[in-house]
């Protein structure tokens, strides 16, 4: 499918471990059904929970009737939110931004609902199927509050869906610098429109599944569970329930994809521990596809108005705009509900030289289910509007696309470069993504065959999106604004045991990413043995001290910065052993493939025999030097700020001008995510993620209706793209290293949903570009092409054949 | 998503399944490949007390030609039809709209009784029984009637059956030589129900088109045939003007739904749009009315 060019390898003498295609070591397991998810997990005597959800978006719960649902055949209990809240402490997503409000995020609902799909009783049954019996059976009595379903409507306060806070403005934000005002009147050229990306939801292939154990001998609480951030869960239930962590632990076996999703806490999740503690039987509940579509995180749901200035020659000089975030009804832990919109005015910039910037930004709450991290966070819309912001200026200025980027990116020599939100670009091949990318999609070509297509009545369009996004970030900047916890840092213990195997625990938790693969690829080249030598231990709280998961881009730079230190001074012992066992000076001992070796001698041993060495046969090292060495090493890596990772994205898509169906033809990604570690995986992660940035751009789309019923509640009308509707996707790596993270990785786990949804809204506008149309909201559906066509040629009859 | 309890009885014959179905009158469903049933129960949209499984009875030569009529039996699956030799060569325009229905998976299991039966508006099985006439054969306890395609779709998801009956077989007329065909929809993804879809037949006869028959599907509460729009395209040499005013009396014949996925007034243009082409390849096959 790709063309990606071999990295790491050239110009050293070894073939590098890091930079090769290792074949994902997951696979086997995964791809024979040898996987093992949370709802394989079988424990002797659990019992499972179904929900009883609300059918309300917004209403007071007068009284809630589980007489009949008692009585059910298999029925263990039935559960509200008293029951919980008598052993868990509520959930509040706190920030200290200022100009947030922090709101409570009951599990079961407390008084209110304020979604469909939130949970209001927790019935419990030998099996499922009885389970959801007897929650059918569950009798709510609401009286019904007006709905608050418009976000625009609901910052008026006329209705409060939380009455606590006092209004639906849950956060605000502005970023500004620069004489924005000044430079909208001096403009030559002023671009602006009203941009929606409708809300979207991950649809990860797993369904969350959690199954709690309570071991009431040893007083300790097991959470399997469906999950990208197991540590955080830890610290997160350790609070909620008061327990200590070495009596509380958080599994992520294996995980079917998360996308964002799984990385919050969900209620579900307290549910099934505190039932399991009260029950005294393993707790499961494993939820449906149409829980998933109404009670999983969603995303991306923002109104932005935005205005660019430009100066004659076509450069960027001011940006100004307006973003209201649709949040959903609760601020999601720990994240809280600004994660989202606040990254939308953060990167509206993008990787561009703009000097005045202006962005606000609003939170609000609505009756619907909570939004929270989706893959690419913020910069989806962002790029979404900035991009088409460029490419309406080139059209009015009549510059080529691809020229009004190169005239306005960020180049080599201005890094760092400070963007006008505060974001600091580092480093990264801004201006060379674009190069790769124009050059491996053959642009000049396929314009000329644009142009001959378009002589033959068909609407070909091409579509350009560059962004750049900030990734690995360290402590010193918060993952979400001013979020409370630590996600900058990451842990890493190695350790070789008696047998001379050796095991690299982690705390992050890898849902796809290949990172068993990676990490013991760069855990591997560090410590000179094998790929396969090495074993990875993640998603296991117990694993590591302190972690939060695997999320934002952040696992090969924080993880695989804490593999390279813990590697490294592992190495550092062996050698110490080793040259006490094979009597050498350190400084001439060598490791490679996992042998110990004399340079410039065939005196050498296996890790095997060395572990043997030192762990069994005692005499082999003298007493005081085997005290003071240890076969293990552990090391904390924080990158600190983190580090820019930048791609250009081009997509050709073709119209039928009759039926106004969308075809992407072809697709191009050049990227820059430093020093790649394993390019099949790069390559699968850009594929993936630009499948799902076509899904944003074409197909997918929650729909309420006026009353906050959701309309997508099965994969019938929830449509997410398939095979079918993806095209080959061509993927360039500039093979560069970050100045700025340990190895010189960048994440590159979100960028393909980052730059599609823009790429193709361009392109699905060039196409139009004979019409005059505006491409402002996405998905951009056949259906909404119908109506712009129509509208546009002012009649209310049946749009002209052909554009 | 999990069906309540139900009784599960399989029937080893046509009197076997009519005479549990009667016993059990509308407490029960039969369930043939399952592939709309089971999600409907899942969803609990239908909780039927006793299933009775029909797959038993299918006799394993389940497409055969006779009497002037392409015999297919009810629980023949979505890949028999999309394979035989003898649909490609008898309904070219139904093997090539087999291709369109859902994906390998459910056709390997879906059956052309449970399609019919189902009735859901954007099925392609349901318009290709309407385009082509066909006779369906219905079983009930001591007894059997024959309801024309014409007659059978009444509503969305609404059939001409009643209690306890059961579709065995579905007769297709067989079509005169040199009828073209032609077969288009619109769905948003590979494998979805269609948006829109038109199917058509010309008999060509010294340049004109003797018989027209279109049958649209995805705008209304059955698939229809567009009897305006076939009476004015015969006898004509399809025309521009002809074609052009055939397509607007479609238009107008048809009376879609707004949902989620289209507004009415787009699947009506779709209904033009699509039957103009299935019409130009039909005409086309036709020989452009030649033979
Ligand atoms: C993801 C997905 C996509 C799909 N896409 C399409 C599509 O694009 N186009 C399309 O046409 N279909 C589509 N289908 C539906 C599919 O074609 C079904 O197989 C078909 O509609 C039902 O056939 P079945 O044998 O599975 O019937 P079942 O599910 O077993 O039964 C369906 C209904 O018919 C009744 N029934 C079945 N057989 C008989 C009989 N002989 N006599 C009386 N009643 C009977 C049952 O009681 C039930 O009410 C899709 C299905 C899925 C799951």
């Amino acid at each position: 499918m790709s063309a990606g060019a071999p990295a790491g390898a050239a110009g050293t003498a070894r073939p590098g471990i890091v930079g090769a295609r290792v074949q994902r070591r997951e696979d086997p397991r995964l791809l024979t059904g040898r996987g093992s998810y949370t709802d394989d997990r079988k424990a002797a005597g659990a019992v499972h929970v179904a929900f009883c959800r609300s059918d309300r978006a917004h209403a007071r719960i007068a009284g809630i009737d589980a007489a009949q649902a008692r009585q059910a055949p298999g029925v263990l209990g039935v559960f509200t939110a008293e029951d919980i809240a008598a052993v868990a402490r509520p959930i509040r997503a706190t920030s200290n931004m200022p100009d947030y409000r922090a709101t409570e995020f009951a599990p079961l609902a407390r008084g209110k609902v304020r979604h469909v799909g939130e949970p209001v009783a927790a019935v419990v049954a030998g099996d499922r199927y009885l389970a959801e019996d007897a929650a059918a059976l569950v009798a709510v009595d609401y009286d019904p509050l007006p709905d608050i379903t418009d976000p625009e409507e609901a910052l008026a306060d006329r209705v409060l869906l939380h009455e606590d806070a006092g209004t639906n403005l849950i956060a605000a934000r502005e970023f500004a610098r620069g004489d924005v005002d000044g430079a909208m009147t001096g403009a030559a050229l002023v671009v602006e429109d009203r941009f929606r990306i409708r809300r979207k939801t991950p649809a990860a292939i797993e369904n969350r599944c959690y199954l709690a154990e309570y071991d009431a001998g040893r007083q300790a609480l097991t959470l399997h569970g469906s999950t990208q951030v197991p540590g955080l869960l830890r610290d997160a239930l350790a609070e909620i329930f008061d327990l200590p962590g070495h009596r509380l632990r958080v599994v992520a076996p294996d995980v079917g994809g998360g996308f964002g999703a799984k990385a919050s806490l969900y209620p579900e999740e307290v549910v099934v521990c505190a039932l399991a503690m009260r029950l005294g039987r393993p707790v499961k509940w494993t939820g449906d596809r149409m829980e998933d579509l109404t009670a999983t995180s969603q995303a991306f749901d923002e109104i932005v108005r935005a205005k660019l200035a430009l100066d004659a020659d076509g450069r960027m000089v001011g940006l100004e705009a307006d973003v209201i975030g649709d949040i959903g009804a609760y601020s999601i832990y720990p994240w809280t509900a600004s994660l989202e919109p606040v990254q939308v005015v953060s990167f509206l910039p993008g990787p561009y030289r703009i000097a005045a910037y202006r962005g606000r930004v609003r939170a609000v709450a609505t009756s619907k289910t909570p939004t929270g991290p989706y893959r690419g966070v913020g910069r989806p819309v962002s790029t979404f509007v900035m991009e088409r912001l460029v490419d309406m200026a080139a059209r009015r200025l009549a510059l080529d696309p691809a020229e009004i980027r190169a005239r306005n990116l960020v180049r080599d020599e201005e890094f760092p470069y400070k963007a006008g939100s505060g974001i600091v670009w580092d480093r990264a091949g801004f201006q060379d993504c674009l190069r790769m990318a124009l050059d491996r999609f053959g642009y000049a070509e396929r314009r000329a065959e644009q142009a001959a297509a378009r002589g033959d009545g068909r609407s070909v369009g091409i579509g350009i999106a560059s962004y750049a996004e900030l990734t690995g970030i360290g402590s010193r900047i918060s993952a979400a604004p001013g979020m409370p916890i630590n996600t900058g840092t990451e842990r890493a213990t190695i350790e070789i045991d008696s047998t001379g195997a050796v095991t690299a625990a982690f705390g992050i938790a890898s849902h796809g990413q290949g990172l068993e693969t990676t990490l013991a690829q760069i855990v591997a080249e560090e410590l000179g043995v094998r790929v396969e030598d090495v074993d990875i231990v993640h998603g296991d709280s117990a694993a590591v001290a302190h972690s939060t998961g695997t999320y934002a881009s952040r696992s090969i730079v924080l993880a695989g910065g804490a593999a390279t230190l813990s590697a490294r001074s592992l190495r550092e012992q062996v050698v110490k052993a080793a040259s006490h066992i094979l009597e050498a000076a350190e400084t001439d001992i060598e490791m490679r493939d996992g042998v110990v070796s004399v340079a410039g001698t065939d005196a050498s041993i296996t890790l095997r025999e060395l572990a043997r060495a030192f762990y069994t046969e005692m005499r082999r090292i003298p007493k005081e030097a085997r005290e003071s060495l240890d076969l293990s090493a552990s090391a904390t890596y924080d990158p600190f700020f983190g580090t820019t990772t930048a791609a250009t994205h081009i997509a050709e898509v073709e119209i039928d001008p009759q039926t106004f169906g969308v075809a992407v033809r072809r697709y191009v990604v050049a990227e820059d995510c430093g020093r790649v570690v394993n390019p099949m995986i790069v390559d699968g992660q850009v594929h993936g993620g630009v499948a799902q940035g076509i899904g944003a751009a074409l197909l997918e789309e929650v729909v309420h209706d006026d009353s906050g019923q959701i309309l997508t509640g099965s994969f019938v009308d929830y449509v997410v793209p398939s095979a079918a509707e993806i095209p080959d996707i061509e993927a360039v790596h500039l093979d560069t290293e970050s100045p700025s993270t340990l190895g010189g990785y960048r994440g590159m786990g979100e960028g393909g949903t980052i730059g599609a949804p823009a790429a193709v809204a361009n392109a699905v506008a060039d196409a139009l570009s004979g019409l005059d149309i505006q491409i402002n909201e996405l998905p951009v559906t056949p259906e909404r092409l119908f109506r712009l066509i129509r509208n546009t040629e002012g009649n209310e009859g049946e749009p002209r054949h052909g554009f | 998503m999990k069906p309540p309890a139900f009784e599960y009885v399989a029937a080893e014959s046509v009197e076997e399944a009519t005479a549990r179905l009667a016993e059990y009158g509308d407490d029960a469903r039969p369930i043939a490949g399952g592939q709309s049933l089971v999600p409907m129960m899942n969803f609990r949209l239908v909780s039927p007390a006793v299933l009775v499984d029909i797959r038993r009875i299918a006799p394993p030569d389940a497409i055969g030609e006779a009497d002037g009529h392409v015999r297919i039996g009810a629980l023949t699956r979505h890949r028999a039809l999309e394979t035989s030799p003898l649909i490609r060569d008898r309904f070219p325009v139904l093997a090539a709209a087999m291709t369109h229905v859902a994906h390998l998976a459910i056709r390997n299991r879906g059956t052309i009784g449970g399609s019919l039966c189902h009735a859901d508006p954007a099925a392609e099985l349901p318009a290709m029984a309407v385009l082509l006439d066909a006779r369906i054969h219905v079983a009930r306890r001591n007894g059997e009637r024959i309801v024309e395609a014409g007659a059978f779709f009444e509503g969305a998801l609404w059939t001409a059956l009643e209690d306890g009956e059961i579709v065995t077989r579905i007769d297709f007329p067989l079509l005169p030589p040199g009828t073209g065909w032609g077969f288009r929809e619109f769905a948003r993804r590979h494998g979805d129900f269609a948006l829109a879809g038109a199917a058509a037949t010309v008999t060509g006869s010294a340049g004109r088109a003797a018989e027209v028959r279109i049958a649209l599907f995805g705008v209304g509460e059955t698939p229809v045939r567009a009897a305006a729009a076939e009476a004015l395209l015969t006898g004509t040499g399809f025309e521009p003007d002809a074609v052009a005013a055939a397509i607007d009396a479609l238009r107008n014949a048809v009376d879609p739904d707004d949902d989620l996925h289209a507004s009415a007034d787009y699947r009506r243009h779709l209904a033009g749009i699509l039957a103009g082409r299935a019409l130009g390849d039909a005409w086309a096959r036709a020989g452009g009315g030649a033979a």
